[in-house]
């Protein structure tokens, strides 16, 4: 994914290559229920083969962000394309699309088998190579052996393998996962992930993961956007999103005798503004950075605190950093809004 | 979990061009109510019903207040009530129940053209219509009535049934189509046909009475079986009954096919 303004001063031939490799161009898309806007100007660019993130808080607009990308509503304004086809030929868009939506049913009196081999002739396969197909991804999602049973014996992970192989039925172009792993227990959530990331490196295809698990978007997205009430919020790789969330305080365990001395050298280090040593339990003490101190020396910041304090002797029991994960990026990005 | 190389995944690129989807609908929806209880049963019910009739109108000549000609109306009347209420209840069932069940969005985001969706559920909805006559048919012929009486029995049974059921149907394809609950759908639809039905139990006369009945498609239907079957009437003299069937097929089928090409996850909004 590449944010679309960052074109602007690109090289003709990169903007060539960069659009030949884009295989989904979404452009200020809008989406208003009445007087509420869900979805406010959203754009990206998605290349083959690269997983994306969608996060946001609950009601921040990610399903329908979905629901317009895979034309089950229609913007309000704004555009997308993908692989050349305008969103204004839904069935066109549809063909090249994969969808696994966040509150998928299931037939529960089908098989497995029979479910995508249904779904396989809504797409135009022939009955024989819908059999094929069905089989061929019931073994990519480790189903076969439970190809014949019916859906409702499936359990939840199970049941969200079987609606992943049906969002492959069309050798989609682009994947929209919408919660995937929601109420999966940690071997589930591995496997669907597992199954995402083969997906997208085997068959090139580029996948747009919303979900509310941070973790799973460091461990399998590429490249991140952040939505909160209808608006982006931030957009990046994981990287780039963490970075902004960079530590701004530190926590230092000392032995409780050397109390005062640590708290004393700390105040003395470079860049700390602040000291906090009001916490319940004695040897903790909470050092807060100067911001503008911090910016300029990101990367030696932090071991300052460590340096003060062994310089004055004081051993350092448990040193944890505040901050810097996609979690603390997250909540600074959306809290308050 | 098995890995996909580029070449079998290219070889699932299905044509650009799919077509007949109403045809692979119709095809699942007819496994759902044939292959499940739903559709069995109902034809068993029906079955040991006409059975209980049958037995009391032929057999048991004390309790036969009836003569032949009444009981075959009798019989015909009651195969078109309950395969035009089936056809209607498995229609309304059709879109509302899809999404109470949340299967419709993985539905509405395959190719297939909304209307097709909509025909394919259509027609197996009323698949029910000709199961129910034919297992009517046996019945009637066991009255041994004259083989002429019998024809037209069965043929006018199978005429005005079908232009209900297609009437109905479509009702219950529309209801559902602006029903987000299944229960409001079925009830709904239900209470339409009831509305329509209750009619045919009331003593119509004079000029009031004329209108209603020919206005309203299940009393014109009703009459006309009557007309037929018990008083006799030619198929000519008794056709002017069938206009009101044949208008509300037209209608009702005329505006699901229309408002069938907007179909929505949710009813009545963009959500």
């Amino acid at each position: 994914m590449r944010p679309t303004g960052e074109h602007g001063g690109a090289a003709a031939g990169t903007i060539e290559s960069a659009a030949a490799q884009t295989v989904l161009k979404v452009d200020r898309i809008s989406k208003s229920f009445g007087p509420t806007t869900a979805v406010r100007d959203l754009s990206f660019e998605v290349s083959p083969g690269e997983i994306m993130g969608l996060l946001g808080p609950n009601g921040a607009g990610k399903t329908t962000a979905i629901r317009v990308l895979s034309t089950i509503l229609p913007p309000t304004s704004g555009s997308f394309t993908l692989s050349g086809t305008p969103y204004t030929q839904p069935r066109e868009v549809r063909r090249q699309i994969g969808v696994l939506p966040e509150s998928a049913g299931y037939p529960l009196q089908l098989s497995g088998e029979e479910f995508l081999r249904y779904h396989a002739r809504l797409f135009g396969h022939t009955a024989r190579a819908a059999r094929e197909v069905a089989a061929s991804l019931l073994s990519e999602v480790g189903l076969t052996e439970r190809a014949s049973s019916l859906i409702s014996t499936y359990s939840r992970g199970m049941r969200q393998r079987l609606g992943v192989a049906r969002a492959l039925v069309n050798a989609p172009r682009v994947i929209f996962l919408d919660e995937p792993t929601l109420g999966l227990d940690p071997a589930g959530q591995r496997q669907i992930l597992g199954l995402v990331r083969d997906v997208a490196g085997e068959r090139g295809t580029a996948i747009i993961l919303s979900t509310h698990f941070l973790d799973e978007v460091e461990e399998t997205c590429s490249r991140v956007i952040i939505l909160n009430r209808g608006e982006v919020i931030a957009e990046g790789s994981v990287a780039e999103i963490k970075r902004r969330a960079a530590p701004r305080t530190a926590r230092a365990h000392v032995p409780p005798e050397l109390h005062e001395r640590a708290l004393s050298a700390l105040k003395q280090a470079s860049g700390v503004s602040s000291v906090d040593s009001s916490d319940n339990q004695r040897g903790w003490l909470t050092a807060t950075f100067d911001s503008a101190w911090l910016d300029e020396h990101r990367e030696a910041g932090m071991n300052s605190v460590i340096r003060s304090l062994t310089d004055a002797d004081v051993p350092v029991l448990s040193f944890e950093l505040e901050g810097g994960r996609l979690s603390d990026a997250f909540l600074l990005l959306t809290e308050g809004r | 979990m098995t890995s996909l190389s580029r070449s079998e995944a290219d070889l699932r690129t299905p044509p650009t061009q799919p077509s007949g989807a109403w045809m692979v609908v119709a095809g699942q929806e007819l496994h759902d109510i044939w292959l499940s209880a739903r559709g069995p049963v109902i034809v068993l019910a029906f079955s040991l019903l006409l059975s209980l009739l049958t037995y009391l109108a032929a057999a048991n000549k004390e309790l036969n207040i009836l003569d032949q000609k009444d009981t075959v109306n009798l019989i015909m009347q009651i195969t078109l009530g309950i395969g035009v209420a089936v056809a209607l209840l498995f229609s309304a069932d059709t879109i509302s129940g899809e999404r109470e069940r949340e299967t419709f969005e993985s539905l509405l985001l395959t190719p297939a053209p909304r209307r097709q969706i909509a025909l394919g559920k259509f027609l197996a909805a009323v698949s029910v219509w000709p199961v129910i006559m034919i297992v009517a048919i046996p019945y009637v012929w066991a009255l041994k009535l004259g083989s002429g009486l019998f024809a037209d029995a069965v043929a006018a049974g199978f005429v005005a049934g079908t232009l209900l059921t297609i009437a109905f149907a479509s009702i219950g394809i529309i209801v559902s189509i602006f029903s987000n609950s299944n229960r409001l759908s079925l009830a709904t639809s239900f209470f339409v046909f009831v509305v329509l039905l209750a009619p045919t139990q009331l003593p119509l006369s004079g000029w009031f009475g004329d209108f209603i009945i020919n206005v309203n498609p299940v009393t014109a239907g009703s009459t006309f079986l009557d007309r037929v079957i018990v008083k006799d009437q030619g198929w000519g003299e008794a056709s002017n009954l069938l206009i009101a069937p044949i208008l509300a097929a037209l209608i009702a089928s005329s505006v699901a096919f229309v408002i069938a090409g907007r179909l929505r996850l949710q009813a009545g909004i963009d959500r």
